[in-house]
């Protein structure tokens, strides 16, 4: 009998040969490829020996650009060259268009929720134009490596929402890339620390890059990089010190505020130089036009003062979610770029009583530890100990439940894979279907949270209100992708959503959920009482309209009805206004006044329940 | 239900004193078999099933490493199920609950960051009180009524910290 080699897809049949794998860091401004070469991480150059891409793309009628020479048609050529496209992602048209002045492309909508920038190519996804980064670099490595690749870690800032994630996720597949995994670029930064420093304990990764921060505790223990609290702002980054600068020169120079999308992005470019030049420099000249003025680093400090602090306080939080007091951080990493300017540096020093690391290039550490990641994950056997990579969900997730309120399911910081039950119940009698509608964020009302998705469990066979047993399972993989699952117990019924938004929220609501949740906690206990109290009016009108229309007429004189139907319309006029503890009051009270009418209705019942069981009883 | 029991699975014996050093290495351990880094290039079969033994796992060591939760999920196993929304008939402690919570509001009045420092070391004095208290009574079904009052307690009081975290946060502007 023949012998036949049998091999799974995309398994290699030949044991020892190496399975290609690389890291990705698919950056807001700049993008790297890194791979395992001779057992060292290094990120890949391309032709030019340039090992980094900017992620910028330009459409021509027949080809596409990417990279510096796309970069360098920016101000030419504005309408057709994208830059910053991961501030897009996950995003949809009406939240991109707040952040309106600031981009320069003309949005057009598509089928979905997406925004679509027009090109000379038509309508382009920020998720194909993420796609076309990731093709150029995937190239690059098969070229430089020799070979097809059997996957690829893609990294995404820890502060990705679900709906950014799966944008990312699906931007690789549209470049022929198989996903090893989504991994949190604060982890891996870690593990290119870790494993070049052999460092043991509690680190934190202070992650600043072009549009995102990120900040996370993590505790290395023997190869296992274990996330204690992740933190940040996907809407915070270098970008946001180059408008800062931009925004100065136009008030400085007297200019108007809209400009054409030319000189935008020239004032931007010089913005970044200027920015880039003050890193050695005490004081800069910037010039726009005839305009000339000098920019001290004192002045440029000032301008970012505020979002340095912004960081700094996503710092404080994530150390405290973490369980630790801030000595027992023993190394701060710094990663990303906009870590190069002395201002952050100086300010994360003196938050953490110690000075950050910077020894591994802050534009390269990320795709460094992705890159060891892949080839753990592609089944290559490293020496020694085996790498374990621990991450935390970023934002907690949850469920609306009656009157507009989001019940957390599964809370911020929790370890993943997680998979998690809460039972829920019909309210109505008879009630055959629930709107299942899943939320991210840590507001307590859902209108202040991210709506990820909405589905619906139809089929519930008729009960009482209360005796169905609806059990919603959230599973979160390790990708930080979430599916939602419902059934309920009795009959088995279910339905179940991968969840997959179609569109996101404003840049920075995120961040903005955040930090009101706690601004906010005192109007949000306001609330919520008002909409509970709300909610309880609901639910006894609907029943009491409900008893009336079945045994009103049997059971009730006209004088009995008078006085019910009168303090149902004061619940109803009281409770279009804001006055809870009023809603309340009346609620009771209208409860007091049915109380002799339920009982009568409970007799009439049990009466008939016995006047039934007779009957069975004779018929047998 | 078809679960193993959250303390067999770190190979423990049921009990409330643990070491979590211990409990934590051994949770390391463990993840490096289920991860489903582990099987990133197995069947879709084996990487469910990995997520699925994955998640038990964390939930597992998430309720063994909290005091309120591993003292709930102890009596749930060494009896019955303690409801989770029952009216509490504990007046004397309930007294001191609003007292402790009339302090943390005047604590957020007068934005007293020294003072919220010297309120979170008493919590915690307090939370390892109730903890040794529980130790001592769990295992004893003629306590039982004791223990399942103490676990309450407890949990009050971990809720408690929660919202001194929150103030934290909302004094940290």
């Amino acid at each position: 009998m023949a012998l036949l080699q049998i091999a799974e897809p995309g398994q290699s049949p030949q044991p020892h040969q190496r399975r290609l794998a690389v890291g990705i860091d698919l950056g807001t401004t700049n993008s790297l490829v890194a791979a395992l070469r001779s057992g060292l991480s290094e990120p890949l150059p391309d032709a030019q020996g340039q090992v980094i891409l900017p992620s910028a793309v330009r459409y021509h009628a027949d080809r596409i650009d990417v990279g510096q020479i796309a970069k360098a048609a920016a101000s030419s050529d504005p309408l057709n060259t994208v830059l910053s496209v991961k501030r897009l992602m996950g995003r949809g048209l009406a939240d991109v268009k707040q952040l309106g002045e600031q981009l320069p492309y003309r949005f057009v909508g598509g089928e979905s929720h997406m925004p679509f920038i027009d090109t000379v190519q038509g309508p382009k996804s920020p998720v194909e134009v993420s796609a076309d980064i990731l093709k150029a670099l995937r190239q690059r490595a098969e070229e430089t490596l020799g070979g097809e690749l059997v996957g690829a870690v893609i990294t995404v800032p820890a502060y990705f929402d679900d709906a950014q994630r799966q944008a990312t996720k699906d931007a690789a597949k549209l470049a022929g890339l198989n996903v090893l995994r989504l991994l949190n670029e604060p982890t891996a930064a870690a593990v290119a620390y870790g494993l070049d420093q052999h460092a043991e304990g509690v680190v934190a990764i202070y992650d600043l890059g072009g549009g995102t921060f990120d900040i996370s505790i993590l505790r290395l223990t023997g190869g296992v990089f274990e996330v204690m609290a992740t933190g940040g702002d996907s809407a915070l980054g270098g970008d946001d010190f180059d408008h800062a600068i931009a925004t100065w020169m136009v008030e400085q120079a007297g200019l108007s505020a809209d400009l054409d999308p030319g000189a935008q992005r020239s004032l931007l470019q010089a913005a970044c130089a200027a920015k880039e030049a003050l890193t050695q420099a005490d004081s800069v000249e910037v010039a726009h036009g005839d305009w000339r003025a000098e920019l001290t680093r004192q002045a440029f400090d000032a301008l970012i003062e505020p979002m340095v602090a912004r960081s700094l306080k996503a710092c404080r939080r994530a150390v405290r979610d973490s369980g630790i007091e801030i000595e027992e951080v023993e190394a701060v990493v710094m990663v990303g770029g906009s870590t190069r300017v002395p201002r952050v540096r100086e300010a994360v020093a003196e938050l953490f009583g110690r000075q950050p690391l910077t020894e591994i290039d802050p534009d390269q550490v990320v795709a460094i530890g992705a890159a060891i990641q892949a080839d753990t994950l592609a089944g290559n056997k490293r020496d020694g100990e085996e790498l374990l990579l621990l991450d935390v969900i970023p934002l907690s997730l949850g469920l609306e439940t009656m009157g507009g309120l989001m019940e957390k399911v599964i809370p911020r910081n929790t370890t993943i894979p997680v998979a998690r039950a809460q039972d829920f119940t019909t309210y109505k009698d008879g009630q055959s279907a629930m709107m299942i509608h899943v939320l991210q964020g840590e507001r307590e009302l859902i209108s202040d949270c991210r709506s990820l998705a909405r589905f619906e469990l139809r089929g519930i066979p008729a009960m009482v209100a209360g005796a169905a047993k609806i059990r919603v399972t959230f599973q979160v993989d390790a990708d930080g992708l979430l599916s939602v699952a419902a059934r309920e117990l009795g009959s088995g019924v279910e339905a179940s959503i991968q969840v997959k938004p179609s569109y996101g929220l404003t840049d920075g609501e995120i961040a903005r959920m955040l930090k009101d949740s706690f601004e906010h906690a005192g109007y949000d206990k306001v609330a919520r009482q008002l909409r509970e109290h709300q909610v309880d009016a609901e639910r006894l009108l609907e029943a009491v309209q409900g008893a009336l229309d079945a045994d009103g007429e049997r059971l009730l004189d006209a004088e009995e009805r008078m006085v019910i139907e009168h303090q149902m319309e004061e619940l109803r006029q009281l409770m279009s206004g804001t006055d809870g503890p009023a809603i309340e009051q009346q609620t009771k009270r209208l409860s007091q006044v049915t109380d002799a009418f339920a009982a009568r209705r409970l007799d009439s019942t049990v009466k008939a329940a016995l006047a039934g069981r007779n009957l069975n009883e004779i018929e047998e | 239900m078809g679960t193993p029991c959250h303390f067999a699975l770190f190979d423990l014996k049921p009990s409330f004193r643990l070491d979590l050093e211990q409990l934590a290495a051994r949770y390391r351990e463990l993840a490096r078999g289920v991860h489903p880094d582990r099987f990133a290039d197995a069947s879709e079969r084996e990487q469910r099933l990995a997520l699925e033994r994955s998640a038990g796992l964390n939930e597992a060591y998430q309720t063994l490493k909290s005091a309120p939760k591993r003292a709930r999920y102890l009596l749930a196993i060494s009896g019955h199920e303690v409801p989770q929304e029952v009216t509490v008939h504990d007046p004397e402690f309930l007294l001191q609950q609003m007292e402790l919570r009339e302090e943390l509001e005047d604590l957020q009045d007068s934005a007293d960051l020294a003072g919220v420092a010297t309120f979170k070391r008493r919590l915690k004095g307090a939370q390892d009180e109730l903890n040794e208290s529980f130790a001592a009574c769990w295992n004893d079904a003629a306590q039982r009524e004791q223990a399942e009052r103490l676990m309450r307690r407890m949990q009050f009081l971990d809720k408690l910290s929660y919202e001194v975290r929150q103030l934290e946060e909302r004094l940290d502007d």
